[in-house]
Protein backbone atom coordinates (compact mmCIF):
# COMPACT_ATOMS: atom_id res chain seq x y z
CA UNK A 1 0.00 0.00 0.00
CA UNK A 2 2.85 2.18 0.70
CA UNK A 3 3.76 2.47 -3.54
CA UNK A 4 0.27 4.53 -3.77
CA UNK A 5 0.97 8.29 -4.08
CA UNK A 6 -0.10 10.52 -1.67
CA UNK A 7 -2.26 12.42 -3.72
CA UNK A 8 -4.28 9.23 -4.98
CA UNK A 9 -4.36 8.30 -1.25
CA UNK A 10 -5.66 11.60 -0.39
CA UNK A 11 -8.54 11.59 -2.50
CA UNK A 12 -9.67 8.30 -1.48
CA UNK A 13 -8.92 8.70 2.15
CA UNK A 14 -11.28 11.58 2.01
CA UNK A 15 -13.97 10.04 -0.18
CA UNK A 16 -14.19 7.06 1.97
CA UNK A 17 -14.58 9.45 5.54
CA UNK A 18 -17.24 11.38 3.50
CA UNK A 19 -18.86 8.06 2.54
CA UNK A 20 -18.42 6.90 6.24
CA UNK A 21 -19.64 10.01 7.53
CA UNK A 22 -23.48 9.70 5.43
CA UNK A 23 -23.38 5.96 6.05
CA UNK A 24 -23.34 6.13 9.58
CA UNK A 25 -25.77 9.32 9.59
CA UNK A 26 -27.99 7.13 7.85
CA UNK A 27 -27.95 3.84 8.95
CA UNK A 28 -27.49 4.39 13.36
CA UNK A 29 -29.44 7.04 14.26
CA UNK A 30 -32.73 7.58 12.68
CA UNK A 31 -32.98 11.19 13.93
CA UNK A 32 -29.86 13.25 12.44
CA UNK A 33 -31.68 15.90 10.88
CA UNK A 34 -34.14 18.76 12.49
CA UNK A 35 -34.46 20.89 15.57
CA UNK A 36 -33.90 17.28 18.29
CA UNK A 37 -31.32 15.48 16.26
CA UNK A 38 -28.27 13.30 17.25
CA UNK A 39 -25.78 12.67 14.73
CA UNK A 40 -23.19 10.09 15.58
CA UNK A 41 -21.18 11.30 12.91
CA UNK A 42 -20.32 14.57 13.97
CA UNK A 43 -18.00 12.67 16.00
CA UNK A 44 -15.83 12.43 13.14
CA UNK A 45 -15.13 15.60 13.64
CA UNK A 46 -12.41 14.80 15.65
CA UNK A 47 -10.11 13.87 12.81
CA UNK A 48 -9.47 17.43 11.61
CA UNK A 49 -7.20 17.75 14.84
CA UNK A 50 -4.98 15.04 12.95
CA UNK A 51 -4.83 16.45 9.16
CA UNK A 52 -6.57 19.17 7.24
CA UNK A 53 -7.90 16.91 4.80
CA UNK A 54 -10.65 15.79 7.08
CA UNK A 55 -11.90 19.08 6.46
CA UNK A 56 -13.20 18.87 3.03
CA UNK A 57 -13.88 14.84 3.97
CA UNK A 58 -16.61 16.00 6.75
CA UNK A 59 -17.93 18.77 4.45
CA UNK A 60 -18.44 16.46 1.24
CA UNK A 61 -20.02 13.94 4.01
CA UNK A 62 -22.25 16.34 5.22
CA UNK A 63 -23.41 17.85 2.48
CA UNK A 64 -24.44 14.60 1.14
CA UNK A 65 -26.32 13.29 3.99
CA UNK A 66 -28.33 16.61 4.17
CA UNK A 67 -29.30 15.36 0.14
CA UNK A 68 -32.17 13.49 1.97
CA UNK A 69 -32.64 15.92 4.71
CA UNK A 70 -36.64 16.97 4.90
CA UNK A 71 -35.10 20.79 4.57
CA UNK A 72 -33.34 19.92 1.34
CA UNK A 73 -31.31 22.52 -0.09
CA UNK A 74 -31.42 24.42 2.35
CA UNK A 75 -29.38 22.21 5.16
CA UNK A 76 -27.19 21.27 2.22
CA UNK A 77 -25.98 24.89 1.95
CA UNK A 78 -25.63 26.06 5.32
CA UNK A 79 -25.18 22.93 6.76
CA UNK A 80 -22.32 22.60 4.66
CA UNK A 81 -21.23 25.61 5.36
CA UNK A 82 -21.68 25.28 9.30
CA UNK A 83 -19.41 22.09 9.17
CA UNK A 84 -16.89 23.57 6.85
CA UNK A 85 -16.55 26.45 9.03
CA UNK A 86 -16.52 24.88 12.48
CA UNK A 87 -13.77 21.98 11.24
CA UNK A 88 -11.43 24.72 10.01
CA UNK A 89 -11.22 26.66 13.27
CA UNK A 90 -10.91 23.37 15.16
CA UNK A 91 -8.03 22.22 12.70
CA UNK A 92 -6.35 26.00 13.45
CA UNK A 93 -6.58 25.54 17.08
CA UNK A 94 -5.68 22.06 17.64
CA UNK A 95 -2.88 22.77 14.98
CA UNK A 96 0.57 22.99 17.69
CA UNK A 97 -1.24 21.15 20.57
CA UNK A 98 0.70 18.00 20.86
CA UNK A 99 -1.12 15.72 23.41
CA UNK A 100 -4.23 13.75 22.10
CA UNK A 101 -6.61 14.30 24.92
CA UNK A 102 -6.33 18.54 24.77
CA UNK A 103 -6.64 18.49 20.70
CA UNK A 104 -10.07 16.00 21.36
CA UNK A 105 -11.25 18.34 24.20
CA UNK A 106 -10.67 21.49 22.05
CA UNK A 107 -12.68 20.07 18.91
CA UNK A 108 -15.71 19.02 21.41
CA UNK A 109 -15.76 22.86 22.80
CA UNK A 110 -15.27 24.47 19.03
CA UNK A 111 -17.97 22.10 17.46
CA UNK A 112 -20.44 22.03 20.23
CA UNK A 113 -20.61 25.70 20.42
CA UNK A 114 -20.69 25.98 16.61
CA UNK A 115 -23.48 24.65 16.24
CA UNK A 116 -25.35 28.41 16.61
CA UNK A 117 -25.31 28.05 12.47
CA UNK A 118 -27.99 25.26 12.88
CA UNK A 119 -29.91 26.70 15.10
CA UNK A 120 -30.29 29.47 13.41
CA UNK A 121 -31.09 28.18 10.25
CA UNK A 122 -33.84 26.04 11.84
CA UNK A 123 -34.80 28.97 13.40
CA UNK A 124 -35.35 31.19 10.48
CA UNK A 125 -36.80 28.66 7.97
CA UNK A 126 -38.95 26.92 10.78
CA UNK A 127 -39.29 29.58 12.99
CA UNK A 128 -38.61 27.44 16.27
CA UNK A 129 -36.84 29.52 18.87
CA UNK A 130 -33.56 30.32 18.66
CA UNK A 131 -32.29 29.50 22.38
CA UNK A 132 -34.28 26.13 23.02
CA UNK A 133 -32.98 24.91 19.87
CA UNK A 134 -29.58 25.61 19.90
CA UNK A 135 -29.40 24.07 23.32
CA UNK A 136 -30.85 20.64 22.06
CA UNK A 137 -28.73 20.38 19.05
CA UNK A 138 -25.71 21.58 20.94
CA UNK A 139 -26.51 18.94 23.28
CA UNK A 140 -26.80 16.34 20.66
CA UNK A 141 -23.53 17.34 19.02
CA UNK A 142 -21.93 16.79 21.94
CA UNK A 143 -22.68 13.58 23.07
CA UNK A 144 -21.86 12.53 19.63
CA UNK A 145 -18.45 14.51 19.89
CA UNK A 146 -17.96 12.22 23.27
CA UNK A 147 -18.59 9.55 21.54
CA UNK A 148 -16.16 10.46 19.12
CA UNK A 149 -13.73 11.18 21.30
CA UNK A 150 -13.27 8.13 22.30
CA UNK A 151 -13.46 6.39 19.44
CA UNK A 152 -11.20 8.34 17.88
CA UNK A 153 -8.48 8.22 21.06
CA UNK A 154 -8.81 4.60 20.66
CA UNK A 155 -8.31 4.25 16.87
CA UNK A 156 -5.28 6.79 16.72
CA UNK A 157 -3.65 4.01 18.48
CA UNK A 158 -3.94 1.79 15.52
CA UNK A 159 -4.12 4.08 12.72
CA UNK A 160 -2.14 7.01 12.20
CA UNK A 161 -4.59 9.44 11.20
CA UNK A 162 -1.60 12.65 10.31
CA UNK A 163 -0.63 10.44 7.66
CA UNK B 1 -33.00 -1.75 3.87
CA UNK B 2 -33.80 0.05 0.52
CA UNK B 3 -36.29 1.74 2.18
CA UNK B 4 -33.55 5.16 2.87
CA UNK B 5 -31.37 5.05 -0.59
CA UNK B 6 -29.59 8.16 -0.80
CA UNK B 7 -31.38 10.75 -2.10
CA UNK B 8 -34.53 8.64 -2.63
CA UNK B 9 -33.93 8.54 -6.46
CA UNK B 10 -37.62 6.95 -8.72
CA UNK B 11 -35.86 6.46 -11.97
CA UNK B 12 -38.41 7.84 -14.83
CA UNK B 13 -39.48 9.76 -17.58
CA UNK B 14 -41.31 12.63 -16.89
CA UNK B 15 -41.08 16.43 -17.63
CA UNK B 16 -39.50 17.14 -14.09
CA UNK B 17 -36.79 14.10 -14.46
CA UNK B 18 -36.03 15.51 -18.00
CA UNK B 19 -35.20 19.19 -16.54
CA UNK B 20 -32.01 19.28 -16.06
CA UNK B 21 -30.83 19.00 -12.33
CA UNK B 22 -28.63 22.77 -12.38
CA UNK B 23 -32.25 24.22 -13.32
CA UNK B 24 -33.99 22.14 -10.42
CA UNK B 25 -31.58 22.98 -7.88
CA UNK B 26 -31.47 26.51 -8.68
CA UNK B 27 -35.19 26.62 -8.69
CA UNK B 28 -36.02 24.87 -5.94
CA UNK B 29 -33.66 27.05 -3.96
CA UNK B 30 -35.22 30.33 -5.74
CA UNK B 31 -38.56 28.73 -4.95
CA UNK B 32 -37.66 28.18 -0.56
CA UNK B 33 -36.10 32.16 -0.63
CA UNK B 34 -39.77 33.39 -2.12
CA UNK B 35 -41.46 31.42 -0.05
CA UNK B 36 -40.64 33.90 2.25
CA UNK B 37 -42.37 36.80 0.75
CA UNK B 38 -45.58 35.52 1.16
CA UNK B 39 -47.72 37.52 4.12
CA UNK B 40 -51.21 36.94 3.65
CA UNK B 41 -53.47 34.29 3.06
CA UNK B 42 -54.00 35.09 -1.47
CA UNK B 43 -50.17 34.78 -1.37
CA UNK B 44 -50.11 31.32 0.20
CA UNK B 45 -52.95 30.06 -1.45
CA UNK B 46 -51.06 30.91 -4.86
CA UNK B 47 -47.92 29.19 -3.69
CA UNK B 48 -49.70 26.32 -2.54
CA UNK B 49 -51.51 25.80 -5.79
CA UNK B 50 -47.82 25.94 -7.66
CA UNK B 51 -46.48 23.45 -5.03
CA UNK B 52 -49.24 21.18 -5.60
CA UNK B 53 -49.69 21.88 -9.26
CA UNK B 54 -46.25 20.47 -10.02
CA UNK B 55 -46.50 17.36 -7.87
CA UNK B 56 -49.60 16.53 -9.71
CA UNK B 57 -48.37 17.34 -13.33
CA UNK B 58 -45.42 16.07 -12.54
CA UNK B 59 -46.72 12.17 -13.25
CA UNK B 60 -44.56 10.78 -10.46
CA UNK B 61 -46.31 8.08 -8.38
CA UNK B 62 -48.28 9.90 -5.96
CA UNK B 63 -48.83 7.62 -3.49
CA UNK B 64 -45.55 6.66 -3.54
CA UNK B 65 -44.67 10.53 -2.79
CA UNK B 66 -47.16 11.32 -0.11
CA UNK B 67 -46.21 8.05 2.01
CA UNK B 68 -43.04 8.73 1.43
CA UNK B 69 -43.24 12.51 3.00
CA UNK B 70 -45.35 11.18 6.06
CA UNK B 71 -42.67 10.73 8.36
CA UNK B 72 -41.56 14.23 7.75
CA UNK B 73 -44.52 15.55 9.25
CA UNK B 74 -43.62 14.92 13.03
CA UNK B 75 -40.89 16.89 12.34
CA UNK B 76 -43.26 19.52 11.29
CA UNK B 77 -45.46 18.91 14.29
CA UNK B 78 -42.91 19.61 16.39
CA UNK B 79 -41.97 23.08 15.10
CA UNK B 80 -45.80 24.26 14.75
CA UNK B 81 -46.09 23.33 18.53
CA UNK B 82 -43.44 25.19 19.45
CA UNK B 83 -44.69 28.24 17.15
CA UNK B 84 -47.98 27.60 18.65
CA UNK B 85 -47.41 28.19 22.18
CA UNK B 86 -44.67 30.40 22.60
CA UNK B 87 -45.83 33.09 20.60
CA UNK B 88 -47.78 35.84 22.08
CA UNK B 89 -50.02 38.81 20.89
CA UNK B 90 -53.34 39.61 19.67
CA UNK B 91 -56.62 38.10 21.52
CA UNK B 92 -55.12 35.20 24.25
CA UNK B 93 -57.13 32.21 24.81
CA UNK B 94 -55.23 30.64 27.31
CA UNK B 95 -52.17 30.53 29.11
CA UNK B 96 -49.78 29.02 31.10
CA UNK B 97 -46.15 30.23 32.58
CA UNK B 98 -44.44 30.73 29.28
CA UNK B 99 -46.88 28.95 27.09
CA UNK B 100 -50.12 30.78 25.56
CA UNK B 101 -53.28 30.10 23.27
CA UNK B 102 -52.95 33.46 21.35
CA UNK B 103 -54.44 34.50 18.25
CA UNK B 104 -50.78 35.54 16.58
CA UNK B 105 -49.79 32.58 17.51
CA UNK B 106 -52.60 30.59 15.52
CA UNK B 107 -51.73 32.56 12.51
CA UNK B 108 -48.23 32.28 12.91
CA UNK B 109 -48.21 28.72 13.28
CA UNK B 110 -50.34 28.10 10.40
CA UNK B 111 -48.36 29.87 7.59
CA UNK B 112 -45.34 28.09 9.24
CA UNK B 113 -46.90 24.81 8.71
CA UNK B 114 -47.98 25.82 5.51
CA UNK B 115 -44.37 27.08 4.48
CA UNK B 116 -42.46 24.09 5.90
CA UNK B 117 -44.78 21.91 3.83
CA UNK B 118 -43.96 23.31 0.61
CA UNK B 119 -40.27 23.38 1.37
CA UNK B 120 -40.24 20.04 2.75
CA UNK B 121 -42.26 18.85 -0.53
CA UNK B 122 -40.47 20.84 -3.27
CA UNK B 123 -37.04 19.26 -2.13
CA UNK B 124 -38.76 15.92 -1.86
CA UNK B 125 -40.14 16.31 -5.27
CA UNK B 126 -36.29 17.16 -6.47
CA UNK B 127 -34.43 14.19 -4.82
CA UNK B 128 -37.45 11.71 -6.09
CA UNK B 129 -36.65 12.81 -9.84
CA UNK B 130 -32.58 13.81 -10.03
CA UNK B 131 -30.28 11.18 -9.42
CA UNK B 132 -27.87 11.38 -7.01
CA UNK B 133 -24.84 11.66 -9.53
CA UNK B 134 -27.14 14.09 -11.28
CA UNK B 135 -27.29 16.29 -8.33
CA UNK B 136 -23.19 15.69 -7.91
CA UNK B 137 -22.48 16.97 -11.41
CA UNK B 138 -25.06 20.26 -11.14
CA UNK B 139 -23.18 21.07 -7.70
CA UNK B 140 -20.12 20.66 -9.79
CA UNK B 141 -21.29 22.56 -12.73
CA UNK B 142 -22.49 25.73 -10.47
CA UNK B 143 -19.52 25.54 -8.37
CA UNK B 144 -17.12 25.58 -11.48
CA UNK B 145 -16.59 29.65 -11.68
CA UNK B 146 -14.09 28.87 -8.32
CA UNK B 147 -12.24 27.42 -10.62
CA UNK B 148 -10.47 30.78 -11.22
CA UNK B 149 -9.16 31.50 -7.96
CA UNK B 150 -7.94 28.04 -7.91
CA UNK B 151 -10.20 25.82 -6.46
CA UNK B 152 -9.46 22.29 -7.05
CA UNK B 153 -13.40 21.59 -8.33
CA UNK B 154 -12.15 18.50 -10.50
CA UNK B 155 -10.95 16.91 -7.80
CA UNK B 156 -13.63 17.44 -5.45
CA UNK B 157 -15.77 16.49 -7.95
CA UNK B 158 -14.47 12.85 -8.30
CA UNK B 159 -14.32 12.70 -4.69
CA UNK B 160 -18.12 13.47 -4.83
CA UNK B 161 -18.58 10.48 -7.31
CA UNK B 162 -16.60 8.44 -5.06
CA UNK B 163 -17.88 9.31 -1.68
CA UNK B 164 -22.26 8.39 -3.45
CA UNK B 165 -20.44 5.20 -4.37
CA UNK B 166 -19.19 3.58 -1.14
CA UNK B 167 -22.06 5.16 0.97
CA UNK B 168 -24.44 2.01 0.18
CA UNK B 169 -21.23 -0.28 0.49
CA UNK B 170 -20.73 1.22 4.15
CA UNK B 171 -24.45 0.98 5.20
CA UNK B 172 -24.54 -2.44 4.18
CA UNK B 173 -20.67 -3.34 6.05
CA UNK B 174 -22.23 -1.00 9.07
CA UNK B 175 -25.62 -3.43 9.11
CA UNK B 176 -23.44 -6.36 8.54
CA UNK B 177 -20.76 -5.04 11.77
CA UNK B 178 -24.02 -4.63 13.79
CA UNK B 179 -25.39 -7.90 12.94
CA UNK B 180 -21.83 -9.59 14.31
CA UNK B 181 -21.94 -7.85 17.30
CA UNK B 182 -25.78 -8.49 17.94
CA UNK B 183 -24.93 -12.32 17.72
CA UNK B 184 -22.17 -11.56 20.59
CA UNK B 185 -24.80 -10.35 22.20
CA UNK B 186 -24.76 -6.91 22.17
CA UNK B 187 -27.84 -5.14 22.44
CA UNK B 188 -28.61 -2.01 20.30
CA UNK B 189 -32.15 -1.35 21.18
CA UNK B 190 -31.68 -1.15 25.37
CA UNK B 191 -31.12 0.96 28.09
CA UNK B 192 -30.63 5.05 27.96
CA UNK B 193 -29.40 7.13 25.57
CA UNK B 194 -25.89 7.51 26.90
CA UNK B 195 -26.21 3.25 27.61
CA UNK B 196 -27.22 2.93 23.19
CA UNK B 197 -24.75 5.36 22.34
CA UNK B 198 -21.68 3.65 24.24
CA UNK B 199 -22.70 0.09 22.45
CA UNK B 200 -22.34 2.04 19.15
CA UNK B 201 -18.28 1.87 20.09
CA UNK B 202 -17.41 -2.01 18.93
CA UNK B 203 -19.62 -0.64 15.96
CA UNK B 204 -17.72 2.18 14.41
CA UNK B 205 -14.09 1.19 15.86
CA UNK B 206 -14.13 -1.88 13.18
CA UNK B 207 -16.23 0.18 10.98
CA UNK B 208 -13.08 2.76 11.20
CA UNK B 209 -10.59 0.24 10.54
CA UNK B 210 -12.42 -1.35 7.50
CA UNK B 211 -13.00 2.09 5.46
CA UNK B 212 -9.33 3.33 6.24
CA UNK B 213 -7.98 -0.01 4.31
CA UNK B 214 -10.68 0.24 1.73
CA UNK B 215 -9.37 3.40 1.04
CA UNK B 216 -5.80 2.19 0.34
CA UNK B 217 -7.24 -0.60 -1.62
CA UNK B 218 -9.24 1.77 -3.70
CA UNK B 219 -5.84 3.75 -4.33
CA UNK B 220 -4.35 1.33 -5.35
CA UNK B 221 -7.33 0.54 -7.62
CA UNK B 222 -7.05 3.38 -9.42
CA UNK B 223 -3.21 4.16 -9.84
CA UNK B 224 -3.17 0.52 -11.57
CA UNK B 225 -5.88 1.63 -13.85
CA UNK B 226 -3.81 4.69 -14.85
CA UNK B 227 -5.24 7.65 -12.98
CA UNK B 228 -3.15 10.53 -12.23
CA UNK B 229 -4.18 13.68 -10.56
CA UNK B 230 -3.56 15.81 -12.94
CA UNK B 231 -4.77 16.40 -16.79
CA UNK B 232 -7.96 17.94 -17.97
CA UNK B 233 -10.43 15.09 -17.39
CA UNK B 234 -13.29 14.15 -19.73
CA UNK B 235 -16.49 12.98 -18.44
CA UNK B 236 -19.25 10.34 -19.23
CA UNK B 237 -22.26 12.24 -18.38
CA UNK B 238 -22.83 16.03 -20.01
CA UNK B 239 -25.33 18.67 -18.90
CA UNK B 240 -27.36 20.23 -21.19
CA UNK B 241 -28.98 23.74 -20.69
CA UNK B 242 -32.57 23.24 -23.31
CA UNK B 243 -35.51 25.55 -23.94
CA UNK B 244 -37.34 23.21 -20.86
CA UNK B 245 -35.32 24.79 -18.90
CA UNK B 246 -35.65 28.63 -19.79
CA UNK B 247 -39.93 27.92 -19.74
CA UNK B 248 -39.10 26.57 -16.58
CA UNK B 249 -37.52 29.59 -15.00
CA UNK B 250 -39.78 31.83 -17.10
CA UNK B 251 -42.75 30.60 -14.75
CA UNK B 252 -40.63 30.96 -11.73
CA UNK B 253 -40.41 34.61 -12.53
CA UNK B 254 -44.54 34.86 -13.85
CA UNK B 255 -44.63 33.25 -10.13
CA UNK B 256 -42.61 35.85 -8.50
CA UNK B 257 -44.55 38.50 -10.33
CA UNK B 258 -47.59 37.35 -9.46
CA UNK B 259 -47.01 36.95 -5.64
CA UNK B 260 -45.52 40.66 -4.82
CA UNK B 261 -48.67 41.51 -6.92
CA UNK B 262 -50.74 39.37 -4.07
CA UNK B 263 -48.42 40.13 -0.47
CA UNK B 264 -49.16 43.36 0.91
Amino acid sequence: MEKVSTKTAEVTKIALVAALYVAVTMVIVPFGYGAIQLRLSEGFNHLVAFNKRYIIALTIGCALANLVSPLGIVDIVFGTLGTLVMTTISYFLTKRVKSVPVKLTITTVVCTLMTWSVALELNIVTKVPFWPTYGTVALGELLSMALGAILVYLLQKRIDFTK
Amino acid sequence: MNKMILGRYLPGDTWLHRLDPRTKISISFYFIVIIFFANNVLSYALLLAFTFGVIFSSGINQKFFFNGVRPLFLLILITVFFQLFLTRGGHIYWSFGPFALSQYGIRSSIYVFLRFMMIILMSTLLMLTTAPLMIADAIESLLSPLKRIHFPIDQIALMISLALRFVPTLMDETITIMNAQRARGVDFSDGGLIKRIKAMIPVLIPLFVNTFSRAGDLGTAMESRGYSGEGERTRYRKLTWARRDNIAWAVMLLLTGLLFILRN
